[in-house]
């Protein structure tokens, strides 16, 4: 399992400087609207929304903010390794410093949740955590979400 | 000149019984025996009827060496305070602190009316005697037990113990004086206590507020700041006392008055007291144990004891169930409330009251006082860390709290310097996260004192100074935690996301599109566990909303209060090689356990 069919290099960010999780939040949105020609707003409006019932933090120091809109193409995945780890109102309140950005179309239904879920649980692999947390160019960052999950464990 | 030798012999054998006291502080954290406890026969042993020998009945003194050390923990219990986090228990605590006194002291006294064969007024004197929680034990174990209490539990605990003293000994003196003197109407003795309690409050208010105002206008020399607290707050008690208005609830307001104000020297006032509070704690208890004469203590000692039994087994847990039913109090709090009920020094220089004033059998208030708080301390004292683990009060990780230190700046009440040893594993260490607030100054590491900047990265075993507002220092402790080794779950209970148990259906339908029936949209994911499973929940439980599963990853209470999403079927370890590994974590994870 790997999650190239999600992500393309072009929506890796190596180093991304931001002081919480708000801006985080605004900086993914405006990088994965460039990408997608989606409106910022409605990107950033429904990561609050998800964020609302519970941040997306899933402990370890990871976060995949997630939602749904109604106009996009297909399933789409932006990763930022941040620059400084930031508090993200995880569970285990550790700081986050790995997010994984997932858009998904409004008809996606299942794909939806299986491709969630999947980045979920590549994540939360310590192994991939490490080597994601040790790269840092977007081809190295790349690679490692590339890798089969099988043999990344 | 044997008058001076008398003089040096009794200095000497005073701080020798002093020393004693401290030194055996060692022998109580070994033994995990509650150090009031061992302070207490410390006087014992050195008394009349001990190896000791040392010959004491002198009331008097004990009566005022008892007020200042009890004006003094009561002050200091008052400075540790933060009104923020006595706020929302103030009615709660207020309530038990009258009401509790007076239904802890009723239903003590028929106890003591037919097991000790006294008269009712002195049973009810006795009760009252014995009515308050003691605020000197109650502070003390809460905070040397390394107990992290919930929160509010613990201001209730800590703020009726400092409220109740007042009330009680209110009580005990209007009793003594209808004992010795003749009775009084019960509106003239309400009356007495209202003028008294209301009297308190406003000395206690204004002396707090002038000793803060002295403390930051006038520029005493370096070291006169603490002492000059310290002797304040027993004049805002002497001087209530003389107005007769309760000189005991003044000087613990005084201390949250002070407390809870920007003062300078704060930390240096902190300290002071903390270690003046010491002191008086280990001299009170040593000379209350020494008053005690345990030869006598013979006659009434089944009855005594009884009458304590009743007092934590039946009274004390009445009159908190009775007292918090209207605040909404988990059982289990209440239960622990009661249980920490501590008696202590309070109840024994109440109990010498009746000898200062020469009542009639008044050596039997003393020794059952004794009795009962030996006994409390025995078996509740000893058994505090014990009931909270059970009773699920404290948060169950028992991390050591960092080693914090602060440094006040002088001249500057808005800033201090606050500084932590850097440990293994800290998520300052790990991460290099600090709050905004604090700006770290400057790092030693092995006696080389350098920037921050010429320190990063910093190491393990740095010390790490930073600039914090002083009400704020103590939130720096989590960064400097020795972070708990992540949880292992088993992956099947792993949930892939989390969510709050009162999220409502409706707001994660939305989300992840899925089906929820109309007039579900509203409840919560709580209730939708324990409608779906007909029971409490537990941890563990598993629910199906639609295409994804729920799990129950935290319970309190029999309901859900974090949720883990499911979002796809867990995978199957599908090839033998997959099988063999799923197999060996689940090996290494019993293992690490």
């Amino acid at each position: 399992m790997t999650l190239t069919d999600l992500i393309a290099p072009a929506a890796i960010i190596p180093a991304l400087k931001v002081n919480g999780k708000k801006q985080a939040l605004q900086e993914l949105a405006a990088r994965a609207a460039e990408l997608t020609g989606q409106s910022e707003r409605a990107i950033l409006e429904i990561l609050l929304q998800r964020e609302k019932l519970g941040s997306t933090a899933v402990g370890n120091g990871i976060a995949i903010p997630h939602g749904k809109l109604p106009k996009l193409g297909r399933l789409f995945g932006l990763f930022a390794r941040l620059e400084r780890p930031i508090d993200f109102e995880a569970l285990d309140s550790q700081p986050v410093d790995l997010i994984f950005l997932l858009l998904a179309p409004e008809a996606a239904g299942a794909d939806h949740l299986k491709a969630l879920a999947r980045v979920a649980r590549m994540l939360r692999d310590p192994e991939v955590a490490r080597k994601l947390r040790e790269s840092s160019d977007t081809d190295a960052l790349y690679a490692v979400l590339a890798m089969p999950q099988s043999s990344a464990a | 000149m044997p008058a001076l030798d008398a003089v040096s012999i009794a200095i000497l054998l005073g701080s020798l019984l002093v020393l004693a006291g401290i030194l055996s502080s060692l022998l109580a954290l070994r033994f995990g025996a509650p150090l009031l406890l061992v302070f207490l026969f410390v006087g014992v042993l050195a008394g009349e009827n001990g190896p000791g020998g040392i010959r004491f009945d002198d009331v008097g003194v004990a009566y005022t060496v008892g007020s200042v050390a009890l004006a003094l923990i009561l002050f200091d219990g008052g400075l540790r305070t933060r009104f923020a986090s006595i706020r929302s228990v103030l009615a709660p605590s207020v309530m038990l602190a009258t009401v509790g006194v007076l239904v802890t002291t009723l239903l003590t006294a028929p106890a003591a009316k037919f097991l000790l064969g006294i008269g009712w007024i002195e049973a009810l004197l006795l009760g009252s005697v014995v009515a308050s929680t003691d605020a000197a034990a109650v502070f003390f174990l809460l905070s040397t037990g390394g107990l992290r209490l919930r929160p509010r539990v613990r201001a209730t605990l800590e703020v009726e113990s400092g409220t109740n003293d007042p009330f009680a000994i209110f009580l005990a003196l209007l009793l003594v004086e209808i004992l010795s003197v003749g009775g009084q109407s019960w509106s003239h003795a309400a009356v007495t206590l209202i003028r008294d309690a209301a009297l308190g409050t406003v000395i206690g208010y204004a002396g707090g507020r002038t000793i803060t105002f002295v403390l930051n206008r006038v520029d005493l020399p370096q070291g006169l700041h603490a002492p000059f607290v310290a002797v304040s707050a027993l004049v805002v008690f002497a001087f209530g006392n003389s107005v007769h208005a309760s000189g005991f609830l003044a000087v613990y307001l005084a201390g949250l008055v002070v407390g809870n104000r920007q003062i300078r020297a704060h930390n240096s006032v902190v300290a002071f007291l903390d270690a003046i509070t010491w002191l008086a704690q280990i001299v009170m208890f040593v000379l209350l144990g020494l008053l005690v004469w345990p030869g006598r203590l013979g006659d009434n000692l089944v009855g005594a004891i009884v009458v304590a039994l009743v007092l934590m087994l039946i009274a004390r847990p009445a009159a908190v169930f009775l007292c918090l039913w209207p605040f909404n109090f988990q059982w289990r709090e209440k239960l622990f409330i009661s249980w920490v009920g501590l008696r202590g020094a309070v109840a024994i220089f109440l109990a010498s009251i009746p000898l200062l004033v020469g009542l009639p059998g008044a050596s039997m208030y003393f020794d059952v006082a004794f009795v009962v708080v030996v006994s409390s301390l025995l078996i509740q004292g000893w058994t505090v860390a014990l009931s909270a683990r059970k009773l699920d009060m404290s948060f169950s990780r028992a991390d050591p709290l960092p080693r914090r230190v602060e440094l006040d700046l002088p001249g500057q009440m808005s800033r201090e310097i606050v500084g932590y040893p850097v440990p293994a594993n800290s998520p300052f260490l790990k991460r290099g996260l600090i709050p905004n607030w604090a700006r770290p100054t400057l790092v030693i590491r092995k006696e080389e004192i350098l920037t921050p900047i010429e320190a990063a990265p910093v190491r393990e075993g740095d010390y790490v100074y930073l600039l914090a507002p002083p009400e704020k220092a103590q939130a720096l402790d989590r960064f400097f935690m020795v972070a708990p080794p992540p949880r292992v779950l088993d992956a099947e209970m792993l949930g892939d996301f989390f969510v709050p148990g009162e999220a409502t259906l409706g707001a994660l339908a939305d989300i992840y599109g899925l089906q929820v029936a109309a007039d579900h949209a509203d409840v919560s994911l709580a209730t939708f566990f324990t409608e779906q499973l007909g029971r409490a929940a537990k941890a563990g439980d598993i629910v199906a909303l639609g295409t994804i599963a729920l799990l129950a990853q935290k319970v309190k209470d029999g309901r859900v209060t974090t949720v883990g999403l499911q979002l796809d079927e867990p995978e199957a370890p599908a090839t033998i090689g997959g099988r063999a590994k799923a197999l060996m974590q689940k090996i290494r994870k019993k293992l690490s356990r």
